[in-house]
């Protein structure tokens, strides 16, 4: 097991997996608590169009991914507070319609390209150190940012009218948050995919969710069970030779599973009134 | 006992001709209202009377259509964060959800959010002013539970203390009793009517139990969509205009308690 570490490809692999990890436990901590995890889950699949369609017209696919990721949040966040249409619904609508609209891209490509699948299914074993580069730099971009706004990132999740209430930016802060849902959809792309990198963004904040009713615990929790599932589901992937993407999220979900059954919340009963 | 208001006391909310609302609803018409500052002034009508409107409209979160708001001397379009933060707010109890994995300490540090403004990080003085409200509502000893483990009057004097850690010139608690039981209900009064005193906070309460704030407010004011009455409660509480405003809904007792009908469902 120890030589794998000593490859190129294994050492740029697992470190892609911890920095995916961790931006993207950091940013699902605010997903979770503000309840945007449809909203998540449809950019990925906006982002997926983005990638098709690029490689269609030949033009720059992370480019493209970040473009329909950002468009599909912004509208989301746009509807949620005019507040017309039930989310549900309308993410539900844009969910498919990019789905639609990526399948028809890949439709529309005269030759089969294996490139546009990998963006589907993502693999973090073959992440170049280009990629690298890119996602690190986008990774302090949105670390930077988190850290920069987190208080006021987690009032707006815990009560947005409050926070504007009291003369917190609110509704800019709130679109700072879906700004920053699609960045890290889009960084994370090829290496877990679009169909699974929502599970990242979830899985890990609600598994902190169950161990903690502190925002600051809750966050490190989190951070630390991102990184640990993502860089241990590379190693299991590479040792068992499974896809990383599935052994990631099926990691993740195990410790999530685990999280419930230990979960004190489920034993500590609320102290009763006066 | 009421405090006493003096004539030379500055106005703080003005209130001149103003309507809220949107475009064909309007809730709250052409209300003309000054509060002074360090009052003690009840808002109460019946459902859908514009109470919640008139606590938008304060925090500065809805412009009127029509006429004119001011806060602070501060036109409301124009209102900035820093007057915002003067104003501590209580929203209605349920719009939090209970199991937000929060603690009190956090919670009532949100308070200081708002009035230090973007970049910077909460320090030892911020920390310093949230337990000193903690303090003021006697729940220093839960700093570190969780907020949805306390019960609902607990939980309500956390969220007074996080309007506190505003350091807040007027207080503005929409429906604070609701949901609690009836000792809860006094001791979370008692609370609010000592902070008005010891604080010298401006209090703007939006309650439907008019029985429960009658004998501690220095002014009621009646909304059904329009401004009904405004005065000493001797003045506003008359049968004849308690009547108009609630219609078939109202009962006076022998013992003078008011009754308001649709709010008794609520309740039992």
């Amino acid at each position: 097991m120890l030589d794998l570490l000593t490859y190129d490809f294994m050492q740029r692999s697992l470190l892609a997996a911890a920095m995916v990890g961790g931006l993207c436990s950091l940013v699902g901590v605010f997903v979770v608590l503000r309840g945007l995890a449809f909203v998540g889950a449809g950019t990925a699949h906006a982002a997926f169009a983005g990638v098709a369609l690029a490689y269609l017209m030949g033009w720059p696919p992370l480019l493209l991914a970040i473009l329909f990721g950002l468009v599909t949040v912004w509208i989301s966040g746009w509807v949620e507070e005019k507040g017309t249409m039930k989310l549900d619904v309308s993410i539900g609508i844009l969910y498919t319609t990019t789905m639609a609209l990526a399948i028809l891209f890949i439709g529309l490509m005269k030759t089969y390209n294996a490139e546009v699948y990998g963006y589907l299914f993502g693999n973090v074993l073959s992440v170049t150190p280009e990629e690298l580069r890119i996602i690190g730099g986008l990774a302090i971009v949105v670390v930077g940012s988190i850290v920069l706004f987190s208080k006021e990132l987690y009032f707006i999740a815990f009560d947005q009218e409050m926070a504007e209430a009291s003369g917190v930016p609110a509704r800019r802060i709130f679109f700072l948050l879906l700004t920053l849902v699609a960045l890290t959809v889009v960084v994370s792309l090829k290496t877990v995919g679009a169909i699974l990198v929502f599970a990242m963004v979830l899985i890990p904040a609600s598994t902190a969710y169950q161990l903690t009713n502190s925002l600051s615990t809750l966050t490190w929790y989190s951070l630390m069970i991102g990184v640990v599932c993502s860089v241990s589901g590379v190693l299991l992937s590479a040792i068992l030779d499974i896809p990383s993407g599935p052994a990631i999220v099926l990691l993740s979900t195990l410790v999530f599973f685990f999280s419930i059954i230990l979960s004190p919340k489920r034993l500590r009963q609320p102290i009763p009134a006066h | 006992m009421p405090s006493h208001v003096s004539a030379s006391s500055q106005p703080i909310i003005r209130f001149d001709h103003a309507s809220f609302g949107f475009t064909g609803v309007i809730a709250l018409k052409d209300l003309t209202l000054t509060i002074a500052a360090g009052e003690f002034v009840g808002v109460i009508g019946p459902n859908g009377s514009g109470k919640t409107t008139l606590c938008r409209a304060v925090l500065g979160l809805m412009a009127p259509v029509e006429g004119h708001l001011h806060i602070f001397d501060c036109a409301c379009d124009e209102l900035r964060c820093h007057h915002r933060a003067k104003i501590g707010y209580l929203p209605q109890k349920g719009v939090v959800d209970r199991n937000f994995p929060v603690t009190v300490l956090e919670t009532v540090m949100m308070g200081r959010y708002g009035a230090m403004g973007l970049f910077r990080r909460p320090g030892t003085s911020d920390r310093a002013i949230a337990m000193e409200s903690l303090a003021h509502v006697g729940m220093e000893r839960h700093k570190d539970s969780a907020l949805g483990h306390l019960s609902g009057g607990q939980q309500q004097r956390v969220f007074i203390a996080r309007a506190l850690a505003q350091q807040p010139q007027v207080l503005l608690l929409d429906e604070p009793t609701t949901g609690l039981d009836i000792t809860t209900q006094h001791n979370v009064i008692e609370l609010i009517e000592h902070l008005h005193q010891e604080l010298g906070l401006t209090v703007l309460l939006v309650t439907h139990d008019i029985n429960m704030i009658r004998t501690r407010v220095d002014r009621l004011v009646l909304l059904k969509t329009r401004l009904y009455a405004a005065g000493p409660p001797a003045d506003v509480l008359k049968a004849e205009i308690l009547r108009e405003v609630y219609g078939k809904d109202l009962v006076i007792t022998e013992k003078d308690l008011i009754i308001v009908e649709d709010y008794h469902h609520h309740h039992h």
